[in-house]
């Protein structure tokens, strides 16, 4: 009989993950240095940059130019650890399966618990921000706004986001017909992206300000590392380079080379509309500025088309980063089931659409409540604080994997080991320890609760359990 | 009991009567040959419209003296010239006549060789026939004495596919062929830019193919169970990220007929071809027979009788 701390850190067999994904070996690479590069940015863009200065400016002032290069300087260290893992466990999925694979799944499901908020949390701050740039978009094109009681949540004076909740039941519904997005559908949202942050800083520029730089940083580095928390969330994404490794042509040299592309392109639109932002406008008048980028713009010009223009794009763009988001976090769920520590019912597909309808109903019905009740800036610090540990435990996985299994092939090694994990674990603990107190707390009791769902079900219900019968089989 | 084959008057005339007399020949059914011409116009002025008519006429015959030429002498075949104000009624009225069982179109030009494509007047049938429609892929070849081997019949685990099945084992069984219960996994592939890898969605696929294979086991039981049984009975299921792809995978070889069922969303009685059926039917490599709901129910009773 196993103890309990052997049955935690039981590890998923690499040879039986890869027999449940890889049915035929039809997948060809066919990803180059170019698409790879899209991929990245096409995941990044557009999850934070159109509503976190509004959240992060009040905490740094205009040094939160810096918290964008530090908190991208964290997500690339993070990200290149993240490929090495990707590569090394043959396994396709999320930094869920690959812990699960390299450190037990008591570790996997403290990930899973991260993930539920980077994917889950993230879309529902996400949908806010959507709402924000919808009611910008309706005041400009038709003088109509959506009253705050129906557009803020109940901290922000509201009672319910109603176009939060809206767009998460569209995307939930879209997903259940079997929706997906194709490599040219995001394509087309990286040009509309780029190109709205693009001409705010062409625009922007105009109103160039430097008296708005006087008080640079007002709350002195603690306060720049704090705003690197809330900004680390514009930076998810970037993972999404790490995980299509197997896809990728050459991946030894093109994987390293896409995330540092990928980076430092978010990054230098990112500072660029930052630094923009911050010489526009006086850094008082960032606090509870709705559709932010929108309405600096109008300020700037003195018109409302070019705010216009921009929230017509950030509605576009968001919709689709919504429906991804959302997407992901239903098929987590959906490994994890598979893997026998939820329930069945999560892993049901529907016959007639072949989608996994009751768990996007249940993500649908969470992320909504979310979405519709709590205020943009807790959301965005819980989705960055659970991704921050999330690559934190990947970036360890990285170490102890080197020592436990150094001669197992690696499609990618990181450069610079041992150094680049340990950097990437310390920028990590550095901005995790400046959120606030509250973030780190409510984070504790969620990961405390998913431990305890483990516990009691997970164990016991786990696929890996000795002499286990197949629970596919007694269902049926 | 008669099949009627709809004779287009160009070069897609012998991919409609080879179809019809592999088929006529696997049921040992008589053929009906018909091509459908426009009635006059009312007399009126002129009588310019006579000439045009005996034009269309003469077209039609010798349309009709070749495709004598591809019936073998041994079946039974009519040959009809019929007047009508659209092909789809011509061909129909043509059917009732004859009482008979199933009607066979060949494919437009429109499509792509070796595919199946319909064109206004399969569109039409295959949204009001009340008897069973069968479209071959264009440029459909046999030999003389082909057959239907084997019936594959696209099965979707929902409601009615399992009758679908009975239906055709019972045809299978009279034409002395196999059946095979096919299931298409279809899923687009993972976007990765949702950063959970490239086969998060093959693991859907494979769920929704286990509840799938498990009901081609339950309902191949319930064919085992049959009077009279098809030659052979197995299953496949066909992983794809569009259709197409699925249709290929579960490879396909001459004397194979694709079967599907009509939408639920459609009258009873008539074909009433649903979206997923479409698509099937779009990229099958081999002829399609279409059954609406009634036929469908009959002919599993016929099966499960004795």
């Amino acid at each position: 009989m196993a103890t309990l701390l052997q049955q935690a850190f039981r590890r998923k067999p690499v040879g039986r993950a890869a027999a449940e994904t890889d049915d035929d070996g039809r997948l060809v690479r066919s990803l180059g240095l170019f698409q790879l590069t899209m991929i990245g940015v096409g995941a990044t863009i557009g999850t934070g940059i159109f509503f976190v200065l509004t959240e992060a400016v009040p905490v740094a002032g205009p040094a939160v130019i810096w918290s964008f290069v530090i908190a991208g300087v964290v997500a690339g260290l993070t990200a290149v650890c993240y490929a090495e893992l990707a590569s090394a466990v043959p396994v396709s999925g999320s930094s869920y399966s690959y812990a699960y694979a390299t450190l037990g799944e008591v570790v996997a499901m403290g990930v899973a618990a991260c993930l539920l908020l980077e994917y889950g949390v993230s879309s529902a701050a996400v949908a806010v921000g959507w709402s924000q740039y919808l009611n910008q978009l309706l005041g400009n094109l038709f003088g109509f706004r959506i009253p705050d009681a129906l557009s803020q949540s109940p901290e922000g004076g509201g009672v319910l986001n109603l176009p939060a909740v809206v767009l998460v039941a569209l995307c939930a519904l879209l997903l259940i017909r079997g929706a997906s997005e194709s490599a040219t559908v995001n394509a087309i949202m990286v040009v509309i992206k780029v190109a709205v942050l693009v001409m705010f800083v062409v625009i922007g520029v105009t109103g160039w300000n430097s008296d708005n730089f006087a008080d640079f940083a007002p709350f002195g580095v603690t306060g720049i590392t704090g705003a690197a928390g809330i900004i680390f969330f514009a930076y998810i994404g970037l993972d999404a380079v790490s995980t299509a490794g197997e896809e990728v042509r050459n991946p030894r040299r093109t994987m390293p080379v896409a995330i540092l592309l990928a980076l430092l392109t978010v990054t230098v639109v990112y500072v660029a509309v930052a630094l923009v932002a911050v010489a526009a406008q006086p850094q008082a008048a960032f606090e509870g500025q709705e559709a932010g980028l929108a309405a600096i713009l109008e300020q700037v010009v003195g018109a409302s088309w070019p705010g216009t223009v921009l929230a017509a794009g950030a509605v576009i763009s968001i919709f689709s980063v919504t429906l991804v988001t959302i997407y992901g976090q239903t098929r987590i769920l959906f490994a994890i089931g598979r893997d026998g520590m939820l329930p069945r019912f999560f892993q049901r597909v529907n016959a007639r659409t072949s989608t996994p309808v009751n768990n996007t109903v249940v993500v649908a019905v969470a992320v909504g409540l979310l979405a519709g009740l709590l205020p943009i800036n807790f959301l965005a610090e819980m989705t960055s604080i659970g991704t921050l540990v999330a690559f934190l435990v990947v970036s360890v996985g990285v170490m102890v994997l080197r020592r436990t299994a150094p001669d197992l092939p690696r499609g990618f090694r990181v450069p610079g080991y041992p150094v680049t994990p340990i950097l990437s674990i310390a920028g990590c603990l550095w901005i995790i320890i400046d959120l606030r107190a509250i973030t780190i707390a409510v984070f504790a009791i969620w990961v405390a609760v998913v431990l305890v769902w483990y516990f009691t079900y997970g164990i016991r219900h786990s696929r890996l359990r000795p002499a286990a019968t197949d629970p596919h089989e007694d269902a049926r | 009991m008669t099949l009627v084959v709809g004779l287009p008057r160009d070069e897609r005339a012998s991919a409609a009567v080879q179809l019809g007399v592999m088929l006529a020949a696997s049921l040992d059914e008589d053929l009906v040959v018909c091509t459908v011409v426009p009635p006059p116009w009312p007399p009126g002025m002129g009588r310019v419209d006579a000439e045009y008519q005996d034009y269309l006429d003469r077209g039609a015959q010798e349309a009709v003296e070749r495709a004598r030429g591809l019936v073998p002498a041994e079946r039974a075949a009519a040959f009809v010239v019929t007047r009508a104000r659209s092909t789809s009624a011509g061909l129909l009225q043509v059917a009732q006549e004859h009482r008979a069982r199933l009607l066979v179109l060949g494919s437009s030009t429109a499509g792509a060789l070796g595919r199946v494509a319909f064109g206004s007047v399969a569109d039409r049938l295959l949204h009001s026939s009340p008897l069973p429609v069968v479209l071959g892929p264009r440029g459909f070849r046999c030999r003389p004495a082909a057959r239907v081997r084997r019936v594959t019949v696209a099965f979707g685990a929902t409601e009615g596919s399992g009758e679908l099945v009975v239906a055709l084992a019972g045809v299978a069984a009279r034409a002395g062929a196999a059946l095979r219960v096919a299931s298409f996994a279809v899923r687009p592939r993972t976007p990765l830019t949702a950063g959970i890898g490239a086969h998060a969605e093959d693991a859907v696929a494979h769920e929704w193919a286990a509840d799938a294979e498990h009901a081609q086991r339950a309902v191949l039981e319930e064919v085992a169970r049959l009077p009279q049984r098809p030659s052979a009975a197995g299953s496949a299921v066909g992983y794809g990220t569009d259709w197409e792809e699925a249709i290929e995978e579960i490879g396909w070889e001459d004397g194979d007929l694709l079967a599907v069922g009509s939408s639920t969303a459609g009258p009873l009685e008539r074909v009433f071809l649903g979206s997923r059926s479409s698509r099937i039917v779009r990229h099958s490599p081999v002829p399609v027979v279409v059954v609406p709901r009634a036929a469908t129910q009959a002919l599993a009773e016929r099966a499960e009788r004795r």
